[in-house]
């Protein structure tokens, strides 16, 4: 319903009386699905050059090895509770994508079952990493591999997060609109700007959510295998 | 009469449903709203929950009952202290909004002042939000140095004292780096970016919101640094010497890495809306100057500064959780620091550069009437200085422990960028190269870039071979070189083109003859200033040390005096702003400097849509002296006239007709 507004009110406002055609409409509207688009691979890079410093600081210790405190007495984070987080952040990162490309189907259940699993995946593997730093079995400043470990452990949970919150705005985005453009295909078919917009924002998060699965594996790697 | 209006008409994210509680926000007063008064608030509660919350982790720790410094608490305190101010700012009610599928409420267009004070959506008032903020950050580092040059004007005599004096500098340094990171990119590129692509809008306003209140969020942090005890390590917060500081040295690189979460926030922006946002026909070789520079400006804030906030958060672990990546002792190392600090810092000299020469390269045709020479040769020399900037930083380790084999690859690279930085110079000179030049006062400024720039850059390329740089290194001599780019290159850069722009920002002329007086003020003590640092430091006197040799004492003396009256321009400046804009406005003309530039074909003030139709670009904004130049843009046309003409001009009432159908929210 609209809501009304004194004429008197509109001179000082300015310009509210927006005319647009719809050929301008389409050309921001295809301009805004392309900013998500290029903001989610913007992300990507500015995750990448964040968890490169981790690598970086990771390499240059474990190559200074000063006064031989790289790493005594091969001092390793609980492998187990490691490759629980690891494993969940993967299945996860697998459900988003079965789920995204389950919706481009236009499957919206097994979209929604799929995600919503994810979000409670990565809670868990949030609470898993939490309950790790309880039982490192060596204190925080004791080497270089210690420091790596809990700055990777604070970046994570970071990591993780931030894929849960995105996840789960789109999630609730989808029951926001559903009502709204159930006449028009759904969010997975619809034209209408907030199903576009909608898709724009998941094709941008399946995006980064397999880019976290990446860095999962690489810092599970250095920090359990090597 | 009553008009049909909906919260479409606010800058939010396209796409969005209508938004819940406009009715609610509409009748309410301004101030009953989120404002700056309630950040405070929030920032004060925050701070202190903060700290009761660290007292209770930390308060018995045994390095804390060893040392009576807290430093968890300190750390929670500014953490707890900026999510209060986000959150009285209202910066968080979108994304919590979010979170349960609801649409935050509306912002309707307003010309009330008290917008100036909010989080807004309006790229304009962010500008000016960002004019204010920067010039907050350059009048209280500009203080700072006051008191060091105080402290340099005896050798042997103190006014202040050695603690002290490298508390004055490291605030300095640190408050002045944080400033020229954002003094163009925020105020400027916020402002001028949607006008210069023709665009009505941001690609993600909220975030451009957020980015200045981070920022300012950043200043309120470090200005704690003092009351905390100040640190001892300049603005380079190298290790060990960090470890060991007091909480000064927490709210540093807490510091650093809130405002570097809003260099980013700021650069992804206005990247994402140059590259998506540019009208029809704003091809590629038609964006302005100014834009290639802050796009190239972008990529390194969004790909480098995540490095130093890296580097912080290290460095605040280590203070707080007691990792040890920078302490030797534990298998850690201070060159890590070093490293992952230089890596951000030195594009961050190209932050700090490349804008200010886009911002000249904006007005050199204007003030010669001569198309932009070699405009693609610029634009490809702004890429080139922002790709090679990632490899030169091991430079900065000549002098501090580098594998010596090493020192030759970086002195090339360091060379290197000299080329491109080049072509931005040569672009210059190839457009002032026989023009009839007209002397207003931002040409002045440009003229003044280029001159103090030649000095700031010759010094550079001799700073960049390892022999000059091992003997002068940690000198006054590197300090009057980055001087000379930073405050001579970018500092009147900015200031010239707030000169430039000002007219269009606010309708209003600023005063031409305090302009002017402040211009050569400034320009001619800027070089008393610094110009005698050089010699000094060529002498061996050394940066950050309170003390100096007698025989110093009147170059120092002559540099302390000229800054006294180099600070005082600005008094011209902030006078002029406050006389020419409250006091005796004088209306600007549409077009003042005869501009092609398509942010001056808009009205003044410029609409809050910017734009009423989308233009149409026709032409590059550069074509001086042509006899017949095409118009810059058809502002009157939409976007496929022919189809336009078969089709209706809808207003936006998303989600009124067609639910679902929103475009705006």
């Amino acid at each position: 319903m609209a809501d009304e507004i004194p004429a008197a009110d509109t001179r000082a406002l300015g310009p509210v009386r927006l005319m647009e055609t719809q050929e301008e409409l389409a050309y921001e509207l295809r301009a805004a699905e392309g900013a998500v688009f290029t903001g989610g691979r913007f992300l990507v890079g500015i995750g990448a050059f964040t968890f490169a410093s981790l690598a970086f600081a990771y390499f240059y210790l474990r190559t200074s090895n000063n006064l031989g405190l790289w790493r005594p007495h091969h001092a390793t984070a609980p492998t187990n509770y490691g490759a629980a987080v690891f494993a969940i952040v993967l299945a996860d990162a697998m459900l988003t994508i079965i789920g995204a490309v389950r919706l481009r189907r236009g499957m919206v259940l097994d979209w929604q079952v799929a995600w919503w699993t994810a979000v409670g995946g990565n809670l868990l593997a949030i609470a898993l990493q939490i309950l790790i730093l309880t039982r490192l079995g060596f204190d925080s400043g004791s080497s270089g591999y210690a420091s790596c470990y809990i700055g990777w452990a604070v970046l994570n949970i970071l990591l993780m997060l931030t894929t849960f919150y995105w996840l789960e705005v789109l999630l609730a985005r989808a029951m926001r609109i559903s009502r709204a453009v159930a006449e028009d295909g759904g969010p997975s078919q619809s034209r209408l700007p907030a199903a576009r917009m909608f898709r724009a924002s998941l094709d941008s998060a399946t995006y980064f959510v397999v880019f976290g699965a990446l860095i999962e594996l690489l810092f599970w790697l250095l920090f359990y295998v090597l | 009469m009553a008009i049909r209006t909906t919260a479409t008409h606010d800058l939010g994210t396209p796409g969005e449903l209508p938004p819940e509680g406009v009715a609610r926000a509409r009748n309410r007063s301004p101030w009953l709203d989120f404002h700056v008064g309630t950040a405070l608030v929030g920032a004060v509660a925050g701070f202190v929950i903060g700290h009761y919350i660290g007292v209770l982790i930390a308060g018995h720790d045994i390095n804390v009952d060893n040392n009576g410094q807290n430093n968890v608490a300190i750390c929670l305190s500014l953490g707890f202290g900026y999510l209060g101010w986000m959150a009285g700012i209202g910066g968080w009610n979108y994304p919590l909004a979010k979170m349960i599928g609801r649409e935050p409420v509306g912002e309707l267009p307003s010309s009330h002042w008290s917008r100036y004070f909010k989080y807004t959506l309006d790229h304009k008032v962010v500008g000016l939000q960002y004019v204010i903020g920067v010039l907050l950050f350059l009048f209280t580092g500009g203080l700072l140095a006051m008191g060091i040059r105080t402290e340099l004007l005896n050798p042997v005599h103190h006014i202040i004292g050695p603690d002290r004096y490298i508390e004055l500098v490291s605030e300095h340094g640190t408050v002045m780096m944080m400033m020229a990171t954002s003094i163009v990119i925020g105020p400027l590129g916020n402002w001028l970016t949607p006008l210069m692509i023709g665009s009505r809008r941001m690609a993600f306003p909220r975030i451009e919101a957020f980015s200045f209140w981070t920022f300012i969020g950043g200043y309120m942090i470090i200005l704690t640094a003092m009351p905390f005890g100040g640190f001892p390590t300049g603005w380079t917060g190298y290790a060990p010497l960090q470890t060991q500081a007091s909480g000064g040295m927490d709210s540093y690189l807490c510091g650093f890495a809130v405002i570097g979460l809003g260099m980013i926030t700021a650069g992804f922006n206005i990247a994402a809306t140059v590259i998506h946002y540019r009208a029809p026909g704003m091809t590629w070789s038609r964006i302005p100057i100014l834009t290639w520079s802050l796009l190239s400006t972008t990529s390194l804030l969004m790909f480098a500064t995540p490095v130093l906030v890296m580097a912080g958060l290290f460095g605040i672990l280590d203070r707080t959780a007691l990792t040890a990546f920078y302490v030797n002792e534990h298998g850690g190392s201070s060159f890590l620091w070093e490293d992952l600090f230089w890596f951000f810092g030195h594009p961050e000299v190209y932050i700090m550069a490349l804008p200010g020469f886009g911002i000249v390269g904006e007005m050199l045709p204007v003030f010669t009437r001569k198309p932009l020479f070699a405009y693609r040769v610029g634009a490809a020399g702004m890429i080139g200085v922002a790709l090679l900037s990632f490899f030169v930083w091991q430079h900065h380790l000549f002098d501090s422990g580098i594998n010596p084999d090493m020192r030759p690859l970086f002195m090339l690279t360091t060379e290197l960028i000299s080329i491109p930085t080049g072509f931005i110079y040569l672009v210059g000179m190839g457009t002032l190269w026989r023009s009839k030049i007209r002397f207003e006062v931002p040409m002045l400024f440009a003229l003044a870039l280029y001159f103090n720039f030649l000095i700031g850059g010759i010094t550079g390329v001799y700073l960049s071979d390892v022999p000059v740089d091992v003997t002068v290194h940690g000198s006054f001599f590197v300090l009057a070189h980055f001087h000379y780019t930073i405050m001579g290159g970018l500092v009147f850069a900015f200031f010239g083109g707030i000169y430039y722009w000002w007219p269009k920002m606010t309708g209003k002329m600023l005063n031409k003859t305090l302009a002017k007086l402040h211009f050569w003020i400034m320009f001619i003590f800027f070089n008393f200033t610094f110009f005698p640092l050089l010699i000094v430091g060529l002498l061996g006197q050394p940066r950050r040390v309170f003390e100096y040799a007698h025989n110093l004492q009147g170059l120092n003396d002559f540099s302390s005096v000229s800054a006294y009256i180099l600070g005082s321009s600005f008094l011209i400046f902030v006078w002029n702003f406050v006389w020419s804009t409250w006091i005796n406005p004088v209306p600007a003309p549409a077009n003042p400097w005869g501009s092609r530039g398509l942010e001056w074909q808009t009205p003044t003030p410029v609409p809050y849509w910017n734009f009423e139709r989308i233009p149409v670009i026709l032409s590059d904004p550069y074509r001086y002296g042509e006899p017949d130049p095409p118009p810059v843009a058809d502002l009157g046309v939409p976007i496929g006239a022919a189809a336009a003409a078969q089709s209706f001009a809808a207003e936006v009432q998303l989600g009124l007709d067609e639910p679902g159908g929103s475009f705006r929210g």
